[in-house]
């Protein structure tokens, strides 16, 4: 029978930092893990702020593209 | 000649070479020598290149005797941070220990620039390992020990441009170079108060630098003052077909005298909040100083997250410049503990909040420019604090502990700032100021400082550095 989650307990940073701990958690430490874990929950707020923001459907990443021919 | 050449101004060493009154040789060896004697004292040193800085100083000294002077860096030292690859064997260790023996059969750009404008390199100078992108949150982050800063030996030189930052401060180069992706500039010239200058993105190029971030990072000159400054960036400036990032735009150094010249500062509404007390302090009479020569208004942004925007940018590219290096478990040889794991935790950032990020830095590069095309420049302190003790943790705004709007602005839309000194804490470690302006408006923003500097005298102030360890 699955924990009961703690009522703080933040789905999205659990599912995020799971993924973390499934590559990496092998050569961590316990407090290691916790670091990360608060690295996650970092990671995760950014992202929220990030996604606050509405825009336009015209707003393209500021990333110029540019293809690529080689001569001749 | 009679005079010591220790911080004296590049402009002015300048002209003593060019009058023969000091040979380039005598002046390579004075820093040289300071460079190996006092170096160790402020962990500020990764090579000293003497064999390099010798051949150069005899030649720049034939040169200038025959007639042949190449311009105001003929003949004067500097240091280089230790990202810029250089040849002939010299190590370029990126302040990594595993990367200790790492050498490259190429100059930097950078490197050969100023070795075309006749300038002598004499070090390789200490920095943060991998300049500071693994996630570091206290000053031992670098093999060869924590950058200490001239002005207090408990306290930290600033990251991730260390060394450049100490080394000028200290006298031990008359100008160095440092590269900035969010900090690494402003940072160490603020904590140790001297000039630093972040030029606009593709100003300089970056081949032959170790890339951290493709889209942030920037190369720039760390000196005793702006002046400097805008005598280093012409020789480093201009395209390069082997950085495609740089922009086609030639740039020349308007030294001109600033006497009389009105400017217009704006200060973003809220820009102190959160400084330390004497930060706040400083910046308030520097506020009060520049209404002199100029306007200050206060402006307000809009509501945008700004720092979500640069951290996550620099977060995905980090992770993925490195990303042989963090998944082999390399980083655990690193010096600082946190750079063992915190790099880990980027896997946790989706694909479509970088592209929302980079969308976002469309919006935010045209809400710069807007705001910026009113002024001259923005005005804010360089940093949110004074430099902090080598065994404390520092807050970080790459980590989203303090505030920092204009770096995440000024780095994300790849703006040009100088940071320069403007008082001291009452534990006599130094404040800065900042003047930030539009993309490859550098000469509006040298000339701000030039101004500023000619009302004050904190960048003639140096700390007392004779005394080796």
């Amino acid at each position: 029978m699955p924990a009961e989650a703690e009522p703080d307990t933040d789905i999205e940073v659990e599912r995020r930092f799971a993924l973390v701990r499934e590559r990496y958690g092998d050569r961590l430490t316990p407090a290691q893990l916790d670091e990360v874990r608060t690295g996650v929950q970092g990671i995760v707020q950014t992202a929220r702020a990030l996604r606050a923001v509405r825009l336009e459907n015209s707003d393209e990443p500021m990333q110029p593209f540019m293809p690529y021919r080689a001569d001749p | 000649m009679s005079e010591s050449p220790v911080f004296l101004p590049v402009r002015r060493l300048a002209g003593l070479v060019r009058s023969r009154a000091v040979s380039p040789v005598a002046l390579a060896e004075t820093f040289l020598d300071r460079l190996e004697t006092l170096g160790p004292t402020y962990n500020a040193v990764v090579t000293v290149t003497r064999e390099r800085a010798m051949a150069q100083a005899r030649r720049a000294e034939q040169e200038i005797a025959a007639g042949r002077y190449r311009g105001p860096l003929h003949g004067i030292p500097y240091g280089a941070k230790d990202l810029l690859a250089t040849s002939g064997g010299i190590p370029t260790t990126w302040g990594a220990a595993p990367l200790r023996e790492q050498r490259f059969d190429f100059d930097a750009t950078v490197i050969r620039k100023l070795e075309e404008a006749g300038a002598v390199l004499c070090a390789k100078l200490a920095m943060v390992e991998l300049a500071g992108g693994m996630g570091y949150r206290q000053p031992h982050a670098s093999f060869t020990g924590p950058g200490i800063n001239p002005w207090n030996p408990g306290a930290w030189s600033g990251g991730s441009s260390s060394g450049s930052g100490s080394a000028v401060a200290a006298g031990l180069v008359p100008f160095a170079i440092g590269s900035e992706t969010w900090g690494s500039i402003l940072s160490p010239a603020g904590f140790c108060g001297i000039a630093g200058l972040r030029p606009s993105y593709g100003r300089v190029s970056r081949h032959g630098a170790m890339a951290l971030c493709w889209t942030l990072d920037k190369l720039g000159p760390l000196c005793l003052a702006a002046e400097d400054c805008g005598l280093v960036l012409e020789a480093i400036a201009g395209t390069d077909p082997a950085d495609p990032t740089t922009a086609d735009r030639p740039w020349s150094y308007e030294g001109a005298d600033v006497a009389g010249r009105r400017f217009r500062f704006g200060v973003i509404k809220g820009v102190a909040i959160g400084c330390e007390e004497a930060v706040r302090a400083n910046f308030e009479r520097s506020l009060e100083t520049l209404r002199a020569i100029g306007t200050v208004e206060e402006v307000e942004l809009p509501e945008l997250p700004w720092e979500a925007i640069t951290r996550t940018i620099l977060h995905v590219e980090a992770a993925s410049a490195f990303e042989d290096f963090i998944e082999s478990g390399k980083i655990a040889e690193l010096t600082a503990p946190e750079d063992h794991y915190t790099p880990y935790a980027r896997d946790a950032i989706l694909a479509k909040d970088y592209v929302k990020a980079l969308r976002l830095r469309g919006v935010m590069a045209r809400e710069a420019d807007r705001v910026l095309s009113r002024f001259d420049a923005l005005v804010g302190p360089g940093r949110a604090a004074v430099a902090p003790g080598l065994e404390q943790e520092f807050r970080s705004a790459i980590r989203g502990s303090v505030p920092d709007l204009m770096g995440a602005i000024g780095n994300g839309a790849g703006l040009p700032a100088v940071c320069v000194p403007n008082g001291f804490s009452d534990r006599g470690l130094p404040t800065s100021l900042q003047f930030m302006g539009r993309v490859y408006e550098e000469n509006a923003v040298l000339a701000a400082a030039r101004a500023w500097q000619s009302l004050t005298d904190w960048h003639r102030q140096h700390p007392a550095v004779d005394q080796p360890a």
